[in-house]
């Protein structure tokens, strides 16, 4: 009985704690300061978009909009890509090599990015990498790159080797072998990779904040960052930003909402 | 849209075992690999190599330069920059001091909360799921946005904190919170753990799955109650997955940075400056060889920590 | 675990090899500094066309920039000028890498001090000295933009970083406005608290903000006008008697700031005086418009916290900043060098002054807006340069502000002196 009460009670409690700021932000976005800063709780006197028409068109937040779409829409693929090719080999290559490979992939894992930001900034330097997109799509597949070889490859040894044996013996070379039957057997794989990377690239903040120089190249996050300054502390301008920046990741979490769990968990697991 | 949160708890416990059984049978493969397949990971190799591997290496090389990031000349200076970072510079060790408190507060406190959010949510009930979907929620959500949240949570005079003390007559506990150098750091903390621990909640319940429920029947029948139960069976079966929680929520602790940027302003206060964002502002003041040695040494100590904490807990296997 | 330690091993081996071997191509150094050692150069002249990105802090400023973009590209065909607003604090910290490579900033404003210098060392800056738009500005207004001969760049802000004050709250309370010395100004701030309002708002979680009654605090209680550089070299210190007398002014300060002013951020700071709740905004007239954007209707006045016995030798602080310059990195000087130009004619300096709230150092410009008439006398007064700007290394400025918080927030001077002096002593 007691346990059932204070059972409740925590759960309750954190509940209230996830339910109430999240909803204050919703309902913020809507007020003027003066409206906020009088009644955090109340609802808002009108639905009035000004708010997110200023974040979006005053403040070309719709451009790091699709600034964040751009680089994310390729840099998750290109990483999946690149994962899946080389946990592919390891996973049928033998012995030492795919030891090696692997633990040359994986490796990446123990190195932080911030511990990088020097020598990455001078390099992207050198490249032309700095203050552009495909800057940012490189960043994001090198830093993740690693642990979705890890995800993946992990996968992948575990299909049936037999697959594979029995198509090589027909004659079909690695590449139809890796389209026709590891792909689609790892696709649960891939979708938890999947989910796992579109959050952690769309969410980046670190390479954007160094690499990015005009506000047209700014992605969300950075341009979120960056309004905090250009207005002070206008809390709902910066309400309506966190709800834009938020809404496609919550829109797929609400319909992909396995992928989700699987996946950030997977990358939990893995790191 | 809750349905499936319990199924992908199940369906992840056999994968949080981080030990695929997988490469005894590639090794009793009869036939000949094709080359080509040695192409495949090619490009990945190429890309860490170039991207991640040779920066880090460079790092080093950096580190014991006095180089500004701009100028041509510079000059070889040895380990002065590390020994600088130890022993002359204040805001340094400050930094390093506050990110250990802060892993330390936070693996602490993550761990456990999420043990028991996930103790109280581990049956698959209607109500369980939904909560945990809703627990969840926030880890999907960047770091600045749930800074910005925060911060306003915070905010001694309009916040949201202060409102609910002061609406329920309890004005004595009202601060400034973020304001107060010698609580800031713990109210960060208190952040980072809302934003991760559904996260870590969802491990635990893969693991807390995994158990055979006649373990639980056989030693309520020996007469063991639930605290013994949780010692003899819980605590042991979830040390895998207690593992997990406690490796990536201290590498999670370490790279605070894009919290604390957005809670704290960029340059953050030095009640709160953390190894990340005191490298940043190293390099923002044009010091990019003392910037590479201040990450070397962070990169040293996340190993240390990370190795500590594997030996205190004793958690790693014998014999590694 | 075993297994993939083993690997971990293995591929460390690989990689060490592997990276040694392209580490070794690579080096530090290699881009050079423009400008070098001939000086700087003029603008490149040539068409006024195609695009300028303008790069600044004044993020409160956008709109009217904007709209004197507008009138720029009405007289200039196929000329685009666009702002790249950071905040003050990023601008502060990352300005200068930035605009070296020219991606941006063709047009640009520095903080006038540490960061104009670093400008200026790093050949950013171009020599303006005949530029068309110097001979707009009053002389004794150029020099925060000379290094040596030349007139690198224009301050184009007059600011006065000292405390706002809400006139109909002092007239209610009957306190005096303009105090002649420390004990007036206390018994001033006695009397709003007497009267039921918050004496003085104060953004202390704001580092830029909150650093600007630095400004105030020090400009009388220290021995020499270049103080802060002198603390930087070493030459004074924090823990010398007429700076822990100015913590402990801090300290008597404590009764008549808002409760938790250590952790208060700007807008909730603007907000408590804009309704009427605190008498003073400490933070400077460049605050005027977004106090009146939230709808404050009184009349505001400006009020020195005067720290002397008596004898002052200041009756408040300006800071001339906003320094603007044309980067020596541009591909596009030309239509720069036009830009600034513009800005500093004097009817669109006016429209900028007026709209802002601010006053510019251009010759000729009518204030019509009302705030700016009533505070114009400032402009005739003995007062100091804001001393905050003078320090180069930004952790210094930092930590020798942070001092003033660490007191307000119950630290005694002599232990927020030592803790900063410690800092600074590492930075010699």
């Amino acid at each position: 009985m007691l346990a059932s009460v204070s059972r409740r009670a925590i759960l309750g409690i954190y509940a209230v704690i996830i339910i109430v700021p999240l909803t204050v932000v919703g309902f913020g976005s809507f007020k003027s300061t003066q409206e906020l800063f009088a009644g955090p709780f109340s609802l808002p006197q009108s639905l009035s978009p000004a708010n997110y028409a200023e974040v979006i068109a005053g403040q070309n937040l719709g451009s790091s909009f699709m600034n964040s779409v751009i680089v994310t829409a390729i840099s998750v693929p290109l990483t999946l890509f690149l994962a899946s090719l080389a946990g592919y080999a390891v996973s049928r290559l033998k012995g030492f090599i795919s030891w090696a490979i692997f633990g040359f992939l994986v490796l990446g894992m123990a190195i932080p990015a911030q511990a990088n930001m020097v020598p990455l900034y001078v390099l992207f330097g050198r490249l032309g990498l700095l203050d552009n997109l495909a800057g940012l799509v490189v960043a994001n597949v090198v830093s993740t790159l690693p642990i979705a070889v890890f995800i993946l490859g992990g996968f992948m040894r575990t299909l049936p080797k037999e697959l594979y044996e029995a198509s090589s013996i027909d004659g079909t070379g690695p590449w139809r072998t890796y389209t026709s039957i590891a792909l689609p057997l790892s696709a649960p794989s891939v979708a938890a990779a999947a989910i796992f990377l579109f959050v952690i690239h769309w969410n980046e903040l670190l390479y954007p904040l160094l690499f990015i120089q005009s506000p047209g190249n700014r992605t969300l996050p950075l341009a979120l960052l960056s309004f905090q300054g250009e207005f002070q502390t206008n809390y709902p301008l910066l309400f309506a930003g966190v709800i834009l920046a938020s809404l496609p990741v919550v829109v797929a979490y609400v319909f992909l909402q396995r992928y989700f769990v699987a996946g950030i968990t997977a990358g939990a697991s893995k790191g | 849209m809750s349905t499936h949160i319990g199924t992908a708890a199940k369906r992840k416990a056999p994968h949080s075992h981080p030990e695929p059984s997988a490469t005894k049978v590639r090794r009793r493969s009869p036939t000949r690999v094709n080359p080509a397949l040695y192409l495949f990971p090619l490009p990945a190799v190429a890309v860490i190599a170039f991207f991640l591997l040779m920066p880090t290496l460079q790092a080093f090389q950096y580190a014991i330069t006095d180089w500004n990031g701009f100028s041509a000349a510079f000059n070889y200076v040895g380990l002065d920059n590390f020994i600088r970072a130890f022993t002359g510079d204040s805001l340094f060790t400050n930094a390093l001091t506050n990110n250990l408190k802060f892993v330390l507060l936070v693996v602490i406190a993550q761990t456990a909360f999420s043990l028991v959010l996930a103790l109280l949510l581990t049956k698959n009930s209607r109500g369980s799921i939904l909560l945990r979907a809703l627990f969840f929620f926030p880890t999907i959500l960047s770091s600045v946005s749930v800074a910005f949240i925060w911060k306003f949570i915070y905010d001694p005079n309009f916040g949201l904190a202060n409102s609910v003390l002061g609406a329920v007559g309890l004005e004595s506990l009202q601060g400034s919170y973020l304001g107060n150098n010698a609580q800031a750091l713990y109210w960060v903390a208190v952040t980072q753990v809302w934003f991760h621990a559904g996260q870590m909640m969802v491990v635990y319940i893969a693991g807390l799955q995994s158990i055979p429920r006649e373990l639980y029947e056989a030693a309520e029948m020996d007469g063991a109650n639930r605290w013994q139960q949780f010692k003899s069976i819980t605590w042991p079966f979830v040390a895998p997955a207690t593992s997990i929680v406690v490796a990536y929520t201290t590498v999670q602790s370490f790279k605070a940075f894009d919290l604390i940027l957005g809670i704290a302003g960029n340059p953050p206060k030095g009640s709160l400056d953390i190894l990340s964002t005191r490298i940043y502002s190293t390099f923002a003041n044009s010091e990019f060889g003392y910037a590479a040695a201040q990450s070397i040494i962070f990169m040293g100590m996340i190993a240390l920590v990370t190795w500590l904490q594997r030996r205190l807990l004793r958690l790693t296997p014998k014999g590694e | 675990m075993s297994q993939i330690s083993r690997r971990q091993a293995i591929a460390l081996l690989g990689a060490l090899g592997f990276g040694a071997t392209a580490a070794a191509c690579a080096g530090p150094g290699g881009s050079t500094a423009p400008g070098g050692a001939t000086g700087p150069a003029a603008p490149a002249t040539g068409n006024i066309t195609g695009k300028v990105s303008f790069a600044h802090w004044r993020g409160e400023d956008k709109a009217v920039f904007d709209e004197l973009i507008k009138r720029f590209e009405a007289l200039h065909d196929g000329v685009e000028v666009a702002q790249d607003i950071s905040t003050s604090n990023d601008y502060n910290a990352q300005a200068l890498q930035k605009l070296r490579g020219g991606s941006i900033g063709d047009a640009f404003a520095t903080f006038r001090g540490a960061q104009f210098k670093n400008f200026t060392e790093a050949g950013i800056y171009t020599e303006l000295k005949d530029s068309k738009a110097v001979a707009n500005y009053q002389p004794g207004l150029l020099s925060a933009g000379q290094s040596g001969e030349s007139q690198l760049g224009l301050p184009y802000q007059v600011v006065f970083p000292m405390p706002l004050a809400n006139v109909d709250l002092f007239d209610k309370a009957g306190a005096e406005i303009a105090p002649k010395n420390w004990d007036a100004f206390l018994g001033m701030c006695e009397k709003l608290a007497a009267s039921g309002v918050v004496p003085i708002s104060w953004p202390g979680g704001d580092v830029g903000n909150g650093g600007q009654l630095f400004n105030c605090m020090i400009a009388n209680n220290a021995p020499v006008d270049d103080m802060c550089a002198q603390i930087e070299q070493g030459k004074l210190k924090v823990t010398d008697d007429w700076f822990l007398k100015m913590l402990g002014q801090y300290k008597d300060l404590v009764p008549y700031l808002q409760p938790n002013a250590t952790g208060t951020a700007v807008e909730p700071a603007q907000n408590l005086f804009s309704q009427g709740k605190a008498a003073m905004l400490a933070t400077g007239s460049y605050h005027i418009a977004a106090v009146r954007g939230l709808g404050a209707q009184f009349p505001m006045e400006l009020v020195f916290p005067n720290t002397s016995d008596g004898n002052a030798k200041y009756e408040g602080v300006y800071n001339a900043t906003f320094i603007l310059g044309v980067n020596s990195a541009s591909k596009n000087q030309a239509a720069a060098a036009a830009w600034i130009d513009f800005l500093s004619e004097p009817e669109n300096a006016g429209y900028y002054a007026n709209q802002t709230a601010q006053h510019v150092s251009v010759n000729n410009v009518e204030y019509t807006n009302t705030d700016l008439k009533r505070l114009s006398p400032w402009l005739e007064k003995k007062t100091a340069l804001a001393a905050r700007f003078q320090f180069l290394n930004l952790d210094v400025r930092n930590a020798v502000e942070a001092s003033a918080t660490a007191v307000i927030s119950g630290a005694s001077p002599e232990q927020a002196a030592e803790a900063a002096q410690k800092i600074v002593d590492e930075r010699i």
